[in-house]
């Protein structure tokens, strides 16, 4: 229920248990419920929770999706999609048989008003036969173009009321891209707040999800060593990739629209920045985090145009080899014109303009067909003010903090120490936390802990209106410059080979500064 | 055999998981040495299996320059001390730190007074618990430290820990074993004990339940973890789920009578599990007395509310254990029952809806102390309703 149960319907049995953060009974019901995303990771992450025991006994998933095709027939679908992708294999056959009894699946096309009315019929059944009080949280795993007549139909069929104390939540999940631009971003939220409380909508970016993202938080703010030193006085530069083996994976089409730039730094990495450069928020709850952030986005100077070839890098994957096969160009994958102006890859220097960040360049770059998959964080730090050692400073780097936040979460802190020996030599050496090492479990999949927020009302890990304009605001420009630049036929595109680390570009913008990109 | 003979010898061993016996006094430095030698060992095969895989020169995400020098590095979160009794308790606990390792890497302390041992002298063993994830790449690796002596070689056991316990590390201390001297416990471990360990389930007679909530007040403030309580979590949660709405806490509030059947031998779980019921609906227990079926009943009063009667009934059923059978509720019109219906399995029956078989956990000891060892283990709650059962034990 949202906000306060009534006394009637509270439960006294809740008090003190450890297990304090426990959804109410409720009904999921996943638009595009035959597509990946259902199979690889929604129903996996929820057979997990529900193997941890962190689901009400009483919840249920209703599919729904064009395709037809009837309960068990989801269920056998489902079922093969957890046995492999579910964190917990192999999937246990008790759980399982709880679990898919309340697996259902129903038809419809999204704009077709009596679908949402069978819909609501069906789900009303749900309750009534399984006692569920009427909570709902409708997942958006359907293309972006759906969001808002998905939305519509909800309001149109009374799925999603306004919140009101004692009143049944409704809540509604959307995948991104949300919006393809400023003014598309603009026009959606504007047509879900049509229908829908801000409370209401949880926009989801799994990278939140992942548990070395929640950690940069708890690292930052939980540690009296380094919160200090987390400002332009003692960090030189921060370094964030995000880094891709694959090319576009059968999805031309869509990249072909996107790009990287919409595709990895509008979303992931903007909000990686935004966590690891905001201010302390003045309590880990949605609103005091996402305020935080917001206001990161909001300090993104603007690139001067006459900058912008030198803070701006794109280029475009051609053939080359990734882990000993040879792949083609991206011209010439299925989906993709062949004469594409689409980036696959940009590295971009971006300021924050505040006293914490004055003058300290925040260098991203992301890309596909990169020698490895990798997303990390390195903070930088400047050089000791003077170097004792003479001769042997060459091996004295600067310390670097490195995030690692895919594969092997962890932590690393690189610094300088001198080698065993009569002789004053100094060699880097590296001090790391990893997940794996330290306590022995595989962090859950971002996926869960974003399922069971939201099913808890926490939207502290999803992104909130005006964060997703506000990095849409600073993304928008830099495509406006480029549909500029090649309208004016002053287009840079540069070329890099599959299996690189992206084009010359990259590394001579870096060079420029006296700076090189880590090898992560 | 050489000197170099036997180092290689024992780190072999080591590398086995064997245990090695040391000297007591040279504990910390033959570890030290041991995991030196598996750093070496560990750099070369681990730079041999990346660079197959990678094909170049580099570890991925190590500088090459530190691939030489890449070090095993021990991993822990806790001192896990752990007493108890006898060669056969021995290998008891060895195998339960085995266990919890994978989870949660500790530096496991076993003290252990063995009957059959001679002498006077203390004697210890190293061993290494190294844990490939099945995912590969990822090692944990951590290590157990044992001390054996005759018995009154519990005088010597505290400063051992003081000496042997990771500097910076919280310690636990896992009071398993009601025979080992309380003096141990009171005088040497709980000093440097950050989080006490216990097992309800270890009661043989639920009048235990009033010696434990002594060692329970005496230490605090330190969080106590009661694996039998932890048992006692996936029924709980069960039952509370029950009155989540639509149902709500109206039935709790108008309940006149409550059964829990249990296992026989198990009534300091089922005290428990009332205790749970009766603090937290504010129940104020007045009498008990004996059914004819060798089970409790309670009387019990609330304030605005009827009075409340409570049944504990024994029977010969199987369960895990936890001991719980089942737990039914009545407020005059409707019923709430959680019935075990298989060892890990349930079914909950309420007004408003039809039957329903769900799963319960059935967690082993090692999985309990994971969980004993992390936010589960700090359960406010818990001390009260030992308090509660260990009183509704003194009425009878």
């Amino acid at each position: 229920m949202e906000n306060a149960a009534p006394g009637a319907l509270a439960n006294p049995l809740r008090q003190g248990l450890v297990e304090e953060r426990f959804p109410e009974p409720a009904t999921m019901v996943i638009f595009g419920a035959s597509g990946d995303l259902a199979r690889r990771k929604l129903l996996p992450a929820l057979y997990s929770l529900t193997r941890d025991r962190l689901l009400p006994s009483r919840f249920a998933v209703l599919g729904f999706g064009r395709h037809a095709q009837d309960d068990d027939a989801f269920r056998e679908e489902m079922r093969r999609g957890c046995e492999e992708f579910a964190r917990r294999r192999p999937v246990d056959a008790a759980v399982w048989s709880a679990f898919a009894r309340n697996l259902f699946y129903q038809q419809g096309a999204y704009d077709d008003p009596a679908a949402f009315a069978r819909l609501k019929a069906r789900l009303d059944e749900i309750d009534r036969t399984l006692g569920l009080p009427g909570n709902r949280v409708f997942y958006l795993s359907t293309p972006p173009s759906t969001f808002a007549p998905i939305i519509r139909s909800l309001g149109q069929a009374q799925l999603a009321p306004r919140p009101a104390p004692g009143r049944p939540f409704a809540r509604v999940i959307i995948e991104k891209p949300f919006g393809v631009d400023l003014e598309t971003a603009r026009a959606l939220n504007r047509q879900v707040h049509e229908i829908l409380d801000e409370r209401q909508i949880y926009r989801i970016d799994h990278y939140l999800g992942k548990e070395t993202v929640q950690n940069l938080l708890v690292f930052r703010f939980a540690n009296g060593i380094f919160e200090p030193i987390w400002n332009n006085h003692f960090i030189d530069h921060v370094q964030i990739t995000g880094s891709e083996t694959v090319g576009v994976e059968g999805r031309g089409g869509y990249f072909e629209q996107a790009g990287i730039l919409r595709d990895m730094v509008q979303n992931h990495l903007l909000q990686v920045l935004s966590l690891a450069a905001m201010e302390p928020p003045i309590a880990f709850e949605a609103d005091g985090v996402r305020d935080e952030k917001l206001k990161v986005l909001k300090a993104l100077r603007q690139i001067p145009a006459a900058d912008f070839d030198r803070q701006v890098i794109r280029g475009q994957y051609a053939a080359g080899s990734i882990a000993g096969r040879a792949v083609p160009g991206y011209r010439a994958e299925a989906g993709v014109d062949p004469r594409s102006t689409t980036e696959t890859f940009v590295a971009l220097k971006i300021f924050i303009d505040s006293w914490r960040w004055a003058g300290v360049p925040f260098y991203l770059r992301s890309g596909k067909r990169l020698p490895k998959r990798v997303t990390e964080i390195a903070i930088v730090f400047k050089e000791a003010p003077h170097l004792l050692f003479g001769k042997r400073a060459d091996s004295i780097r600067p310390n670097v903090l490195s995030i690692r936040i895919q594969p092997d979460e962890g932590i690393a802190l690189n610094f300088g120490s001198k080698l065993p020996g009569p002789a004053m030599e100094v060699a880097p050496v590296s001090m790391e936390f990893r997940y794996g090492s330290s306590f022995g479990v595989e962090p859950p999949e971002a996926y869960e802990r974003l399922l069971l927020d939201c099913l808890l009302g926490d939207g502290t890990l999803f992104t909130r209106a005006d964060e997703v304009e506000a990095s849409w605001t600073w993304v928008s420009r830099i495509h406006r410059r480029w549909a500029e630049q090649t309208a004016s036929g002053d287009m840079r595109l540069p070329e890099y080979a599959a299996g690189t680390w992206g084009p010359d570009e990259a590394e001579r913008m870096m060079a420029a500064d006296g700076r090189s990109w880590r090898l992560p | 055999m050489s000197d170099a003979e036997r180092a290689r010898a024992n780190f072999e061993r080591f590398a086995r998981g064997e245990p090695i016996a040391v000297e007591v006094g040279e504990i910390e430095r033959e570890l030290s040495s041991l995991w030196q030698q598996a750093s070496r060992v560990s750099a070369a095969r681990l730079g041999r299996a990346e660079l197959s895989r990678e094909g170049s020169g580099t570890l991925p995400g190590v500088p090459s320059e530190t691939t030489a020098g890449s070090a095993v590095s021990r991993a822990v979160l806790w001192n896990l001390v752990v007493p108890t009794r006898g060669r056969a308790g021995l290998e008891k606990t060895k195998a339960l730190c085995d266990a919890i390792a994978p989870a949660v890497p500790v530096r496991a302390i076993a003290l252990c007074l063995d009957d059959a041992a001679g002498g006077q002298e203390l004697s210890a063993t190293i061993d290494s618990n190294v844990v490939s994830q099945p995912s590969g790449g990822r090692v944990v690796y951590c290590e157990e430290i044992s001390l054996m002596g005759p018995p009154g070689a519990e005088t010597h056991f505290g400063a051992m820990v003081r000496a042997l316990q990771v500097p910076g590390v919280r310690t636990a201390t896992l009071w398993m074993d009601p025979t080992m001297p309380s003096a141990l416990l009171a005088r040497e471990l709980l000093p440097v004990t950050r989080r006490l360990i216990i097992d309800t389930a270890s009661c043989a007679r639920p009048m235990d339940l009033r010696d434990l909530e002594a060692l329970a007040a005496r230490a605090l403030p330190r969080p106590i973890a009661d694996l039998g309580w932890l048992r006692l979590s996936s029924f709980r949660l069960l039952f509370a789920g029950v009155f989540d709405p639509p149902v709500g806490g109206a039935p709790l509030r108008r309940a006149s009578r409550l059964a829990v059947r249990y296992r026989a031998g198990g009534d300091a779980s089922a005290l428990l599990l009332v205790a749970w019921l009766g603090l937290l609906l504010d129940w104020k227990p007045l009498r008990a007395a004996g059914t004819p079926d060798g089970g409790l009943r309670f009387d019990f009063e609330r304030p605005g509310g009827p009075p409340v009667q409570a049944f504990l009934v024994p029977s010969a059923a199987a369960c895990d254990r936890s001991a719980i059978l089942g737990i039914e509720l009545a407020d005059g019109r409707d019923e709430y029952v959680v019935t075990r219906t298989a060892v890990d399995e349930a079914e909950v029956r309420v007004p408003i809806a039809p039957p329903k078989t769900v799963k319960l956990d059935a967690a082993s000891d090692a999985e309990l102390c994971v969980a004993a060892l992390g936010p589960r283990g700090r359960d406010p709650l818990y001390a009260r309703c030992l308090a509660y059962a260990a009183q509704l034990w003194s009425l009878r």
